[in-house]
């Protein structure tokens, strides 16, 4: 989602007594990250930032916490998700945590208007007018006025 | 590309990865030694903030092994 690339985050499993699969799992871990070149951290620095904010938010936190409880027992309305449903369900909150964050640094870094924003983040529109009234809620940015007759916004 | 020599985060378990990596060492595998090893008591101790964390600061690549 950050555009950093999957194939630079490699999970593994390896037994206390595999020193061969581990050699085996680092030589192929560095591979794959050697064909994915050096990270420009500067280019994806506010991507970066998003991300840290999305992991670090606690109702995206509670709802990974909670996955086995609503997968396996229900959740409180007695409902019982699987898996899928559930994994869809977290990615569009991760999805949305993530852009919202976005916007609000896009809105920290000097973008006033939504026209600003999209073309600093190229998200359309009305995806950022729609976040824009959850972030209000939330006190994250405030509405302060018109300018030229757009409205325009600065982060808290 | 020919000299790029990426950095890596590897986080590993204490009981499983890092043992593992210990025990290549002590029968004397080679691997490159693109990755700077962080040991952690279980690979659940590893926030996804970490992973972050370690991009932002430079990492090409993040290793979680347990």
């Amino acid at each position: 989602m950050a555009g950093i690339g999957a194939d630079r985050l490699q999970l593994a499993w390896v037994s206390s007594a595999e020193a061969q699969r581990f050699v085996e799992i680092a030589t192929d871990t560095i591979a794959a990250v050697k064909e994915q070149g050096p990270l420009d951290t500067v280019a994806l620095e506010m991507a970066l930032e998003a991300a840290d904010m999305t992991v670090n938010n606690p109702a995206i936190r509670w709802l990974v916490g909670k996955e086995v409880k609503i997968t396996a027992n229900g959740d409180v309305y007695g409902r019982k998700w699987d898996v899928d449903q559930y994994e869809t369900a977290l990615f569009k909150e991760l999805e949305r945590e993530f852009q919202k964050s976005m916007i609000f640094l896009a809105i920290k870094k000097g973008c006033k208007s939504v026209r600003d924003i999209s073309r600093e983040i190229g998200l359309d529109l009305l995806r950022i007018s729609y976040l824009l009234a959850d972030l209000e809620k939330t006190n994250q940015v405030e509405f302060t006025g018109m300018e030229d007759s757009k409205p325009v916004f600065v982060a808290l | 590309m020919g000299d790029f020599e990426p950095k890596i985060a590897a986080f590993l378990c204490n009981w499983c990865a890092y043992a593992g990596a210990d025990l290549a060492g002590v029968s004397r595998l080679q691997y490159p030694s693109n990755l700077r090893t962080v040991r952690v008591m279980c690979s659940g101790r590893v926030d996804p903030g970490f992973i972050i964390k370690a991009f932002k600061q430079g990492c090409d690549g993040v290793l979680v092994s347990g």
